[in-house]
């Protein structure tokens, strides 16, 4: 990635660091849960919109069923904490692997085809296993599973109460940052190059010498992966799931979430998680539509700075630096 | 599997392609001698670019073979073809247009690095390093390294297109009307560059500049409407009184 694009990503990391370490310790002065827990949630559906963003910013794949994963990631959370056991390592791990296999095998039919057509797809998948759950009794049907139990994350220095909400906010942002990170690692490397190469110009390919479906398969499964283990700590944060988790409007806010924080930048997508869910609290509060205004604020983005907010911040430092945009 | 250093490394045998009642190309059979340059030449719409699908393996034939380098290669996928060493270039500039010019070319040399380290920081992949490095050297193209390939001129684009092509160093380089849309500079500049690069691998044109063609080739196949005309040396066609009348338009 140009160097300016670079600079603007790594500033927008700083800032989005230094308001988190500033927002947590005012929450903590304040004594306020509520505040934690919505951090908690936007960092949560933060790390769906990386999934989203890695598939369409990076690869061009626009999927608009990724709460599939993330449903899945949910309720296979949600059974192993109340029925297994409660413990954070068995349902993280558990999910982790299963997400790579279900990723893996949904990718053979999502990745059939192309453009709108995968768009579509994707939708399907994702309404097929929503629709599932929700006429599944064992499941809970509309009434998801609740009851879920505090978890206690066992580590080396002691036990990690996820009912403390500060607490389960840094384990969540920790989990999130891992899974920034790694994404970040893999578009550093040539793999990450093809995954770039094949938004740029998929067809070019094959004619340097690299198969262009064993990538997309890769990159289609660490997407899935990465909005299971989101998913999987959805009922830690809110001690049920439901399958709204799996409905379109999760798959398409998340879409929305990466539009409007930058598409292809990995790190807009969580700027722009915080910002919707700060959004969606604050309106919440005035009026039960609150749908309405930020589908207007989804129109006025895409309408005047269709490349987000990170994205506009990248387009500036590039004009600046004489780089051809 | 070694042949004689004597045989063909492309060898096409009855190749044809048939879209609906339009035989694109029919029955076409020719060699390619290793070293040197083989031109097609032929009038629009003869089939040409066809023909090249056909052996980079975009198309699938109807009927007929490739053998490439001694093994059969009418089935294998375009990315297994480049791997042997078979590598074309697009007549319509094909490049990834929104990456910098120095990323498409890395990209193109990553083939040289074994399939573990797609997964290692791009660092780690020096020989793919040195390889991008050398080719913006000799394409002239070290200034526009952090350009991305969209903004850069046509003929800067014909070149990186070349530069991409040869990044792989194949046995055999396909390349399509290389000159297409070029000033008179730099078609001369192209002409000097097509001829460094057959001293080192077997070169396979097709040209719409028949001076160019005639200057230049060992051997030249000529066709019409699908079909192989005749081939011969560049002295041979010219003599060819179908050639006359099917190409250069003249009544026989």
């Amino acid at each position: 990635m140009a160097d300016a694009a670079g600079r603007v990503i790594r500033r927008t990391e700083y800032i989005l660091l230094a308001a988190t370490a500033i927002l947590f310790v005012v929450g903590l002065m304040a004594g306020d849960t509520f505040f934690f827990r919505l951090a908690t949630e936007s960092l949560i559906f933060g790390g769906l919109a990386l999934a989203v963003d890695l598939l369409l910013g990076i690869v061009g794949l626009l999927s608009l069923g990724q709460a599939l994963y993330f449903g899945f990631g949910a309720y296979v959370s949600a059974l192993l904490l109340k029925e297994v056991a409660p413990s954070f390592w068995l349902a993280t791990g558990a999910v982790l692997a299963a997400s790579a296999v279900v990723g893996y095998l949904s990718s053979f039919i999502a990745l059939r085809s192309k453009g709108v057509y995968f768009a579509l797809i994707t939708f399907g998948l994702a309404q097929v296993a929503a629709k599932t759950v929700y006429n599944t009794r064992e499941l809970g049907a509309s009434d998801g599973i609740i009851g879920i139990p505090i978890v206690v994350i066992g580590t080396p220095f002691g036990g990690l109460d996820t009912a403390n909400a500060p607490v389960f906010f840094l384990v969540t942002l920790g989990v999130i940052a891992l899974l920034y990170g790694l994404t970040k690692y893999l578009l550093a490397t040539p793999m990450g190059g093809i995954w770039h190469a094949v938004r740029a110009n998929e067809a070019r390919l094959p004619f340097i010498g690299f198969d262009t479906l064993g990538p997309k398969r890769a990159a289609f499964t660490l997407a899935a992966m990465i909005a299971a283990v989101s998913g999987a700590l959805y009922p830690m944060l809110r001690g049920f799931v439901s399958p709204e988790l799996l409905y379109f409007s999760t798959s398409g806010n998340a879409v929305v979430t990466v539009v409007l924080g930058g598409v292809g930048t990995l790190i807009g997508p969580l700027f722009g998680s915080a910002l919707l869910t700060g959004l969606r609290s604050v309106i919440g509060t005035w009026t039960e539509h609150h749908q309405i205004l930020i589908g207007l604020i989804f129109v006025a983005v895409v309408v005047l700075a269709p490349r987000g907010i990170v994205g506009i911040a990248i387009e500036r430092a590039k004009r600046r630096a004489g780089e051809q945009i | 599997m070694n042949e004689p250093a004597a045989s063909p490394i492309l060898r096409a045998s009855g190749l044809s392609i048939h879209f609906g009642a339009l035989r694109a190309v029919d029955d076409v059979s020719f060699d390619v001698p290793r070293g040197g340059i083989t031109s097609i030449i032929g009038p629009n719409g003869a089939g040409k670019s066809t023909l090249f699908n056909l052996l980079s393996g975009s198309l699938k034939p109807s009927a007929g073979a490739v053998r490439f380098d001694g093994t059969d290669i009418t089935a294998l996928p375009p990315a297994r073809r480049l791997r042997r060493g078979l590598a074309r270039s697009f007549q319509i500039t094909n490049l990834f247009f929104e990456l910098p010019v120095r990323e498409n070319l890395r990209l193109a040399c990553q083939y040289y690095e074994p399939r573990v380290k797609l997964w290692l920081p791009v660092a780690r992949n020096t020989r793919a390093a040195d390889r991008t490095e050398q080719l913006l050297e000799s394409f002239g193209l070290g200034k526009r390294a952090a350009t991305p390939a969209g903004a850069l001129s046509h003929g800067e684009q014909r070149r990186l297109e070349i530069a991409v092509t040869l990044a792989s160093q194949p046995k055999l380089l396909l390349l399509d009307e290389p000159t297409q849309g070029m000033s008179h500079g730099d078609t001369a500049d192209t002409e000097k560059l097509i001829a460094a690069l057959a001293r080192d691998t077997t070169v396979l044109l097709i040209e719409h500049d028949v001076d160019l063609v005639m200057g230049l080739s060992n051997r030249v196949i000529v066709m019409a409407q699908g079909r192989k005309l005749t081939e011969g040396t560049p002295a041979q066609v010219r003599g060819n009184a179908e050639v006359q009348a099917a190409y250069f338009g003249d009544k026989p």
